[in-house]
């Protein structure tokens, strides 16, 4: 084997060798979080990607639809009071630039209102503010919920306890749609550290964002890092205040020095890491990054390759795995990325709007025969490619594809090597409002932690 | 010139003189220098001599012309915006139904890159003749590129220094005198750490330290030669895949056969990269950055830009086609001196075993090209006495 040849190998790593298990891998499958009074009948279910979420006495997860500037205006619902309208929007409101208003909206007879994809969490009568959660009335004058007085909804997608379809609790930042967001009873966590929702699971980082760490070979009873050790490798000091709590207790070193400790791992930070969620740590052998939570592992023969940037997920043969991202340019910023949504955009942008194109371009990665869905994250939907919609049952060429959150995956024709990430970003503000971005399974120099 | 720069030019050429290395051989024969700066080097004087009728319109002023608004008239979705956007995620080399302006000459910044003088060529501001830099014809009426501070010319050069992503860095091995060598080992690859810079911190200091980065950047590790004449390095041409986060994105240019002229200093480096910049990848970087938002901050409009690159583009011809697919181009340069830790065995591993970066090859599934040509503008209405850009 030539030594290049050898070298890209060593750089293809299989999934398998990715998912190692984590430090805290089997101590506990959901993460913590504080008991808070709830109206009657609401619940907390524990979910795959998001941790805990908060869902009504049904169990559909309920949802906010934060206040949000965008480039030519505001939108979403301002504290006490919803603006999710039961009337369907027909033309664009232009809050993204450089684009005017006032354009005839695609599909726009069979666009549904805000109010028919995200039904809001009505009130009954009597029923009576405890804790955050209140009752606002709305300008129809029905009694709608609202935690920390942010009206809620559920999601048509979500279709059983525990479904976060929806929304998600990802950071959307910069010029993303005004997208909806679960709500989120608080992580079980003590003052000083933070969790943020990553495609690997909930990690666990100081306040600041910093990553914590935990040593193989350090016990709950004896830490393996040495003075040495730990110029690379901070212990978390824990104040003389702290006391064990859950799944935190505190570990003494040897100098006498309090450190937090995590289902029974000292916690450290790494002293290199000079960006926040950073992965970097984890390189040191027998040291990782700490999850209170880790996500099903994506379907097997995904492999993950390496880049310029980081790593990304990649199909069996290696070519880089892509999200669609899309939020419609209305009042009401609806998704336009889930194939029961409009394709309009989709088409237009991977195809100039011919299906057969698009899938030349962008093509499905295909779920082998008899790959079934695994869990809640991943899973097997059917797709008719001549409109990228959902198939109905039994309809003859549908595509058996796989789905993240039940949006479709693909990889990019125009990827013409293992760790190529051509797409990434094609599409309106880097495809952050709508477009294709590669799964980032550790990115070291922009989307730190993912 | 006015009587004024006279003197101003002289002293800032004494200064230049003054700043370039001696006959002194580096530490080690070996020098590093990162990159601080880059930009398309364009002719960008304030008087404009270089685009008489004046600049281009961008997506916002384009939409406007196409599209305007009319009392009483609906504009649909799919037949406005969404086709423009259409336009941009699959340009086409179909005559511009909108006016573009090309940079003209007779003087642009760059290299002579074919060693011929041609009717296209440009005449460097330094007076050297046969300049390559058909890029200038492109970007050079275009606010966006513009010297010293068009929008998108901004931020492409200070990412280079802010983002780690850009550590761009040549080594010269081998080197008796900064002054004068007639041969040196040059290595172009990326760093992994931040650039040592003054409390303002935008401007980078000398002598900060430099890691190589196998393990994400392999893919930039090059290698070739060159010589130093007068303090002035000139490097053999090299095909060159370099790191370009304009905006926060893992994107790259390719230039084929590119080679490095610049000024060395004991602490500095300044000059040009020229080459043959390539066309789907430099379309490629711009579209991931800059979305139609960021392409109306200084007037540019990506299907209008792909247009006329592809038809000012002078090397590469596919061989099935026979159009060109790259175009002559320099970029202005600054490095600062670093010093490159010295490799590990695993370094020196995966430097040899490196496979160097490749350009992207176009999105696979268009429109075949007879039915782009046989359209106006890719489906847009011509524009009622804007003038047609002709096909090369």
């Amino acid at each position: 084997m030539r030594d290049a040849a050898r070298g890209r190998l060593a750089a293809s790593l299989t999934l398998a060798a990715c998912l190692l298990p984590s430090a805290l891998a089997g101590a506990a499958s959901s993460e913590p979080y504080l008991p808070e009074p709830l109206p009657p009948g609401f619940r907390v279910e524990a979910t795959e990607l998001d941790g805990p979420v908060f869902a009504d006495a049904k169990g559909q997860t309920l949802y906010r639809w934060p206040y949000r500037t965008m480039r030519n205006g505001v939108t979403g619902d301002a504290k006490g009071e919803s603006n999710c309208a039961d009337t369907a929007s027909t033309e664009s409101a232009g809050l993204m630039s450089p684009y005017p208003g006032g354009l005839l909206l695609p599909e726009r007879d069979a666009r549904p209102s805000c109010q028919a994809l995200w039904p809001p969490a009505f009130a009954k009568d009597g029923d009576e503010g405890i804790g955050r959660w209140s009752v606002i009335e709305r300008r129809d004058g029905r009694r709608q919920w609202a935690y920390d007085g942010a009206a809620l909804y559920t999601s048509v997608r979500d279709r059983r306890p525990g479904d976060v379809l929806g929304g998600d609790s990802y950071r959307h930042e910069g010029d993303a749609p005004a997208v909806r967001v679960p709500i989120q009873p608080r992580p079980d966590l003590p003052p000083g550290f933070a969790v943020s929702t990553t495609f690997r699971g909930r990690l666990l980082h100081t306040a600041r964002g910093f990553s914590v760490y935990a040593f193989d070979d350090d016990t709950a009873t004896r830490s393996a890092c040495d003075s040495a050790c730990e110029h690379r490798f901070n212990p978390v000091q824990a104040p003389a205040t702290a006391r064990k709590h859950g799944d935190w207790s505190i570990f003494t070193r040897a100098s006498g020095e309090r450190q937090w400790m995590y289902r029974g791992k000292p916690l450290y930070v790494f002293a290199e890491d000079d960006r926040v969620r950073s992965l970097g740590g984890s390189d040191v052998p027998g040291w990782r990054n700490v999850y209170t939570q880790e996500t099903p592992p994506p379907p097997a023969g995904f492999t993950v390759q390496d880049t310029s940037s980081g790593q990304v997920l990649a199909d069996a043969r290696g070519r880089t795995v892509y999200s669609y991202t899309c939020g419609d340019d209305a009042p009401d910023q609806l998704s336009c990325e889930h194939p029961a949504d409009t394709q309009v955009y989709r088409l237009a942008m991977c195809g100039g709007g011919s299906a057969e194109r698009c899938g030349k371009n962008f093509p499905y990665v295909e779920a082998p025969d008899g790959a079934r869905s695994r869990g809640r994250l991943w899973t097997v939907v059917e797709i008719d490619p001549a409109t990228g919609r959902l198939a109905a049952r039994g309809q003859a060429g549908a595509l058996r594809v796989w789905a993240y959150r039940e949006r479709p995956v693909y990889t990019f024709a125009g990827d013409a090597r293992p760790g190529e990430v051509n797409a990434d970003g094609l599409g309106e503000f880097q495809a952050e409002r709508e477009g294709f971005r590669a799964f980032w399974w550790r990115d070291d120099f922009f989307r730190a932690g993912n | 010139m006015s009587r004024l720069r006279i003197p101003l030019a002289v002293a800032a050429f004494l200064a230049t003189v003054a700043a370039r290395a001696d006959g002194v051989a580096p530490e080690g024969n070996s020098i590093a220098y990162v990159a601080t700066n880059l930009s398309w080097a364009l002719q960008s004087t304030p008087e404009m001599s270089e685009c008489p009728r004046g600049l281009n319109d961008g997506v916002r002023e384009q939409f406007k012309l196409l599209f305007p608004e009319a009392e009483g008239q609906d504009r649909v979705f799919e037949d406005t915006q969404l086709r423009r956007q259409v336009e941009s995620y699959h340009p086409t080399v179909a005559p511009d139904a909108l006016p573009f302006l090309e940079g003209e000459g007779p003087v642009a910044p760059g290299l002579d890159l074919d060693g011929a003088q041609g009717a296209e060529d440009f005449t460097s501001p330094d007076g050297r003749a046969g300049i390559d830099n058909q890029m200038h014809r492109v970007l050079g009426c275009i606010a966006n590129y513009r010297g010293p501070d068009g929008p998108i010319r901004f931020f492409e050069d200070e990412m280079v220094l802010r983002e780690n992503y850009n550590r761009i860095i040549v080594q010269l091995n081998g080197v008796d005198s900064l002054a004068d060598d007639p041969a040196v080992d040059v290595m172009i690859f990326r760093g992994r750490d931040k650039v040592l810079v003054d409390a303002g911190g935008l401007k980078a200091l000398p002598g900060g330290t430099q890691r190589i980065d196998t393990r994400w950047g392999s893919r930039y590790i090059r290698h070739t030669r060159g010589r130093i004449e007068n303090g002035v390095l000139t490097t053999e041409p090299v095909d060159l895949l370099y790191p370009w986060d304009a905006f926060y994105m893992p994107t790259d240019q390719f230039m084929w056969g590119a080679r490095l002229r610049l000024t060395l200093a004991p602490e500095s480096a300044e000059g040009l990269v020229a080459g043959y910049t390539d066309v789907e990848t430099w379309y490629m970087h711009m579209l991931r950055n800059w979305s139609a938002h960021y392409q109306s901050y200084g007037k540019s409009s990506g299907p209008s830009i792909y247009k006329a690159m592809r038809r000012l583009a002078d090397a590469l011809p596919d061989p099935e086609t026979g159009a060109n697919r790259a175009i002559s181009s320099a970029l202005a340069a600054k490095f600062t001196q670093v010093r490159v830790m010295p490799f590990t065995e695993i370094e020196r591993a995966a430097i040899a075993a490196a496979e160097p970066g490749v350009p992207y090859r176009g999105m696979p599934a268009q429109r075949p090209v007879a039915e782009e040509l046989a359209e106006t503008s890719a489906g847009t209405p011509a524009v009622a006495g804007a003038p047609v850009q002709g096909n090369h």
